[in-house]
């Protein structure tokens, strides 16, 4: 055999049982490695001849290697079933395992909720970009409908220098039946036809066959109504169905949580504008031309209508792209106000390292890092799903008061979780990470000047002391670890000292 | 007695291996033809039931000889108890794996 191929399977059947060591203890694997490095080596002595080339002799190593696996898995096993549930007590793994269980229950309720089944879903509401909505400036929030649909047909009527499209919809309730189905009274849009071309919206199971001719109005369902109406039927394009007094033919079904915009329907009336009933007030979308979007400013954009009998009538439009950003975009920035006020609520420090006489190992400090991180990860995760469920526990769909909800509750999880995570951090032994315990108050608040008092705990394990000072002074302002030596061991001997 | 009723026979011919003189996992493998997987963990479980005992070989031995130490196992009084008992149980064991003394002679 050549010797790169022979030094290229060593480094193999070592990196085998290297993987193989990782599901060891801790406590076994320096011994378990010595072993097996050992009777590795004997094994190729045995097995694979010298300066020649054996594939099957190699194989017999490999297999022989991947028996590690096998006795690695009987120790963690063993250790499993010795270790008594006392030992796992405030241990890093039982702290992650908590934190992992807090994330499957949240994350379980949110798949029940349809709520926030639509919102994790960002495809499903992504909009042509540019898009306004446009409302009376009289109005402080666009969930009322205020504009006239005569002042829209005016509009629509002129060439539009900041605008490349418009569209108008109104919601109201109308009598719908279909052939088979009762008569039974929805909420309907009657909207331009261009609507959901103009918002870019998906329309699911259309097809062009069951587009109808021009006599006959286009109807698109909500999810909703479709599944609740039609039983979910996928063939439903082509079906015709009478929306108060007229006839309509169903093109299609909305995507879930598609629709962001003011109100909430079962089906829109897609029709020419002229045929729309004048009758009350609506909404109005239009889409910027790159002038128009120029004139944006911090996502609004201030528009006068010059009508012949209103000169004065002052607009605004608001971005749709607030409407549309999903949950992650305002969570994103809960996690950054909550990092910001962080420091108004808990020191951010993770406890004195540096004073203590004992220099811990690189590994010990990758370990206590890799700990940290995941804890915040899993917090961040918690925060962001127990907040959608918080969010969406009533509301099936978007709107602006669960938006509201979902702030706040991220926030406020955000901020205090990562406060329990430094909290915790402070508390967890350098060496093994567990929770120090048995506080005991030391020292005397009137002596302070004389000798240090505050609160001792200790590692059950047996590494460390922690010392957090009662009254911080110039000379022990913050918490201080000390480190045990061997001498300690006997006290907590069959506790598992290492 | 409990813990003889328990040995399997995989165990038995292992226990048997250690008796005869293969004092090492790999020579174990070799004499019974028992996969790495098999024949390690048995011994881990035998000697977490205290049926043998593993000590190192002296570092010195080993440099001597220019090789990595290894890590011998013997049986434990408990151990040769049981042995017998399974031998009893399993009157083969013998002719499968005959004893240092009996290979000697």
């Amino acid at each position: 055999m050549t010797p790169p191929a022979e030094s290229a399977y060593r480094r193999f059947h070592l990196g085998l049982l290297r993987g193989a060591s990782l599901m060891v203890p801790r406590k076994q694997r320096a011994e378990w490695w010595r072993e097996w490095h050992a009777e590795l080596w004997h094994v190729r002595q045995e097995c694979v001849p010298i300066a020649t080339v054996s594939w099957r002799a190699e194989r017999k190593v490999t297999s022989f290697c991947l028996g590690a696996f096998q006795d690695a898995l009987c120790l963690r096993r063993h250790s499993w079933r010795q270790e008594p549930l006392a030992t796992l007590q405030g241990s890093a793994a039982q702290c992650i395992f908590w934190l992992a269980a807090a994330l499957a229950v949240t994350y379980s309720i949110a798949l029940l909720l349809p709520g926030v089944r639509t919102e994790i879903h960002p495809s499903r509401y992504q909009v042509n970009p540019g898009l306004i909505l446009i409302q009376d400036a009289h109005y402080n929030n666009d969930s009322p409908a205020t504009i006239p649909l005569e002042e829209f047909r005016i509009w629509n009527g002129r060439a539009q220098r900041y605008f490349d499209g418009l569209a108008f919809y109104r919601i109201g309730r109308e009598a719908v039946s279909t052939g088979s189905h009762s008569k039974a009274r929805w909420e309907v849009a009657h909207a331009s036809s261009n609507l959901f071309a103009l918002l870019g919206l998906p329309v699911r199971f259309a097809s062009p066959a069951a587009e109808p001719d021009d006599n006959l109005s286009r109807v698109i369902l909500s999810d909703e109504a479709w599944k609740s109406e039609f039983g979910g039927n996928p063939r439903i394009a082509g079906t015709i169905v009478r929306v108060g007094s007229r006839q309509a033919t169903i093109v299609g079904v909305a995507a879930e949580g598609a629709w962001r915009l003011p109100g909430k329907t079962d089906a829109w009336l897609l029709e020419p504008d002229s045929e729309i009933d004048s009758f009350g007030m609506g909404h109005v979308v239009a889409h910027l031309t790159p002038l128009g979007q120029s004139e944006m400013l911090a996502a609004h954009v201030p528009i006068s209508a010059l009508n012949s009998d209103d000169p004065e009538h002052d607009l605004w439009g608001a971005s749709l792209d607030e409407r549309t950003r999903g949950p992650l975009g305002l969570y994103l920035f809960t996690v950054l106000l909550a990092f910001l006020a962080l420091p108004a609520v808990t020191s951010v420090s993770l406890g004195e390292y540096t004073f203590a006489s004992h220099k811990s190992s690189w590994s010990g400090r990758l370990y206590r890092w890799c700990f940290l991180s995941a804890k915040i990860m899993l917090v961040l995760a918690i925060a962001y799903v127990s907040s959608l469920d918080l969010a969406y526990w009533h509301a099936t769909s978007y709107s602006p008061a669960a938006e509201y909800v979902q702030l706040v509750a991220s926030f406020t999880i955000c901020l205090f979780g990562m406060k329990w995570v430094l909290l915790d951090q402070r508390q967890r032994c350098p060496v093994c990470l567990r929770r120090v315990t048995n506080p005991a108050r030391v020292g005397l608040a009137s002596r302070t000047f004389l000798a240090w008092n505050g609160t001792e705990l200790i590692c059950a394990d047996g590494h460390t002391l922690l010392h957090i000072p009662g009254s911080p002074t110039s000379w022990f302002s913050t918490q201080r670890w000390l480190y045990l030596d061997t001498s300690w061991d006997f006290l907590f001997a069959g506790q598992g000292v290492g | 007695m409990a813990l003889e009723a328990k040995l399997s026979h995989t165990t038995a011919i292992i226990l048997q291996a250690l008796d005869a003189g293969f004092v090492y996992g790999f020579s174990i493998m070799a004499m019974t033809g028992l996969p790495s997987g098999t024949v390690y963990p048995a011994m881990r479980r035998l000697e977490r039931d205290q049926l043998i005992r593993s000590h190192w070989e002296r570092q010195s031995i080993a440099d001597a000889e220019q090789r990595p130490p290894r890590k011998y196992y013997k049986l434990t009084h408990a151990g040769k108890t049981t042995l017998e008992a399974s031998r009893r149980r399993y009157p083969l064991l013998d002719r499968l794996i005959p004893s240092e003394e009996a290979r000697t002679v």
